[in-house]
Parts: C-alpha cells; structure tokens; sequence
C-alpha cells in the first residue's frame, strides 16, 4: 500500500501542472482542461486521506467533487461555443469585450 | 525512499500509474494540437482511476472512468472539433507520417489485447464456474463493500451536499442550454 506521502507529493504535482497550463495556454478549451485536472489532484488528495483516516467520508466528498466537475465543464463548454459564436476565436488574449 | 515506494505491489502500481498521469498532464499542457491535449486529458483521467484503484476506492475509480473518459472528454472533443478545426484547414502535410507512426502502434496493441484476452477466454477451463483465488475474492468483496461503504457515508452523512447537488446539476443543465443555443432561431 502507497502511503499518502506519495498521493500528496503526486497531488501536488498535478495541481501545479494544472496552474502552469492555466497560465501559458491561451487556449480556452485547455484552461477547462487543467482545471479539471486540479480538480482531481484534489480529490487524489481527499482519497489519500480518506484512506489513511480509515472513513468513508473524504470518498463521499470526491464523489461530490466529481458531480460538481461534470457541472462545470458543461457550463464552460457552454460559455466557450457562445463565445466563439460572437467572437470567432477562443484564445483568451483576444477576448477584450471589457477592456473599453 | 525509492525502495518504499516498490515496498509492494500496490506501491509499485500507485508509481507507475502515477507516473504516466504526470506524462499525460504534461502532453495535455504543452502540446499545439487542441486534439492532442484532449488526448493527453484522457490519459491523465484513466491513470488517475488506476491510482484510485491502488487506494482501495474501487467505487470511485470506475466513477472516474464513466464520468470522465465517458462523459467530460466526449464533451471536450466535440467541442474541440466544432471550434478549432473550422479554421484550420493546413494541417495536412504529416498526415501520412502520424499514420506510419500510430498505424504499427495500434497493430502492436491490438495483438497484446488479444493474445491476453484469447489467452483468458480460450484457455482450458474457461468455460468453468470461476474459482477465484482467496486474495482476489477477498479484492472484490472489499470492492463490494467499497460501494455500500460510500453509498452510507453518503446518504447518512452527506445527504444535504448530495441534495444541493443535484440542485447544481439541474442549474448546470438549464444554463448549458440557455448559453449555447442560437439567438433566436
């Protein structure tokens, strides 16, 4: 069995991964991406100590995570094809409608 | 710490799968093709349920592969082809070499799957009742008990989260809609 050292130290790495592509991409789509992926280095956490802990309640809770995940990346999806409808791009640099 | 980490089978698996997520997050991040990247989520998502594996939440393991590889990144990839390729129409010069390349790859794969699952199917005695050996049955009444575990913390303990929600997934439904159908056709 893993201890939970090695599950933070991947859960770590993957949410700063996450945070890299969320800062070099400009690509919308793949800014959705890497949030979900910190979402689930978060839940790769909430495992980890739920199994450590030996309760039930941290993969109750990622289940729930899960659910939420799923409903934003409708939601982003969603605001991604209106925003091409009206802007005919998805690059974030090129999406300044407040910048007056 | 190295030693730790190969202490047991399960700690070798966590490694090796843990691994192969981070390559997997790293193609996502870096690579120019949105298709690619979607690809590369994909990885990441199926090796981060084997990971789930290794830490005893079968449940939430196979809730990661239906949710994510099923849902999230079929989601994903329409959109990426409804948005990207629509301008892009240059991209046909290495067609042939990526095909070289993946054509062989998916042969050698194929073969492996099959002669793993021939071995398994054809073998003597496979048309018996299984016998499971005790450590693997044991496996999958953790397993079973894994689901049951979840479903009472979740429905004793968690029941206004779980409510709330639904509640969210409903509004996330309707919103999706209302945002991405055209203007008053």
């Amino acid at each position: 069995m893993p201890s939970p050292n090695f599950a933070l130290v991947l859960s770590f790495l993957l949410f700063s991964i996450g945070i890299l592509g969320v800062l070099i991409r400009r690509n919308a789509l793949i800014i959705l991406m890497c949030v979900e992926l910190m979402l689930n280095a978060a839940n790769l956490n909430l495992i980890a100590f739920a199994r450590h802990s030996g309760t039930v309640g941290g993969q109750a809770f990622a289940l729930l995570v899960m659910g939420l995940a799923a409903a934003e990346v409708a939601i982003g999806l969603a605001l991604v094809v209106a925003l091409y409808r009206r802007k005919e791009t998805v690059r974030v640099d090129e999406i300044d409608l407040l910048k007056g | 710490m190295m030693h730790e980490l190969f202490a047991t089978p399960m700690g070798a698996l966590f490694t090796i799968f843990g691994v192969m997520s981070l390559i997997g997050a790293l193609a996502m991040v870096f690579s120019k093709n949105a298709v690619h990247s979607v690809i590369g989520f994909l990885f990441t998502m199926l090796s981060i349920a084997a990971c789930y594996l290794c830490m005893e939440a079968e449940f939430l393991a196979m809730a990661q592969v239906l949710v994510y590889a099923g849902g999230i990144v079929v989601l994903f990839l329409f959109v990426v082809m409804l948005v990207e390729l629509s301008k892009r129409k240059d991209g046909r010069a290495n067609d042939r070499g990526a095909m070289a390349v993946v054509l062989p790859l998916v042969a050698l794969l194929a073969a492996a799957f099959g002669a793993v699952f021939g071995g398994i199917c054809f073998a003597r005695g496979a048309d018996q009742a299984l016998n499971l050996p005790p450590d693997l049955a044991q496996g999958m009444d953790v397993a079973g008990h894994n689901a049951q575990a979840i479903s009472r913390g979740l429905f004793a303990g968690y029941l206004l989260p779980f409510e709330i929600l639904s509640v969210i997934l409903l509004v996330a439904l309707v919103g999706a809609v209302v945002l991405a159908k055209t203007e008053r056709v």
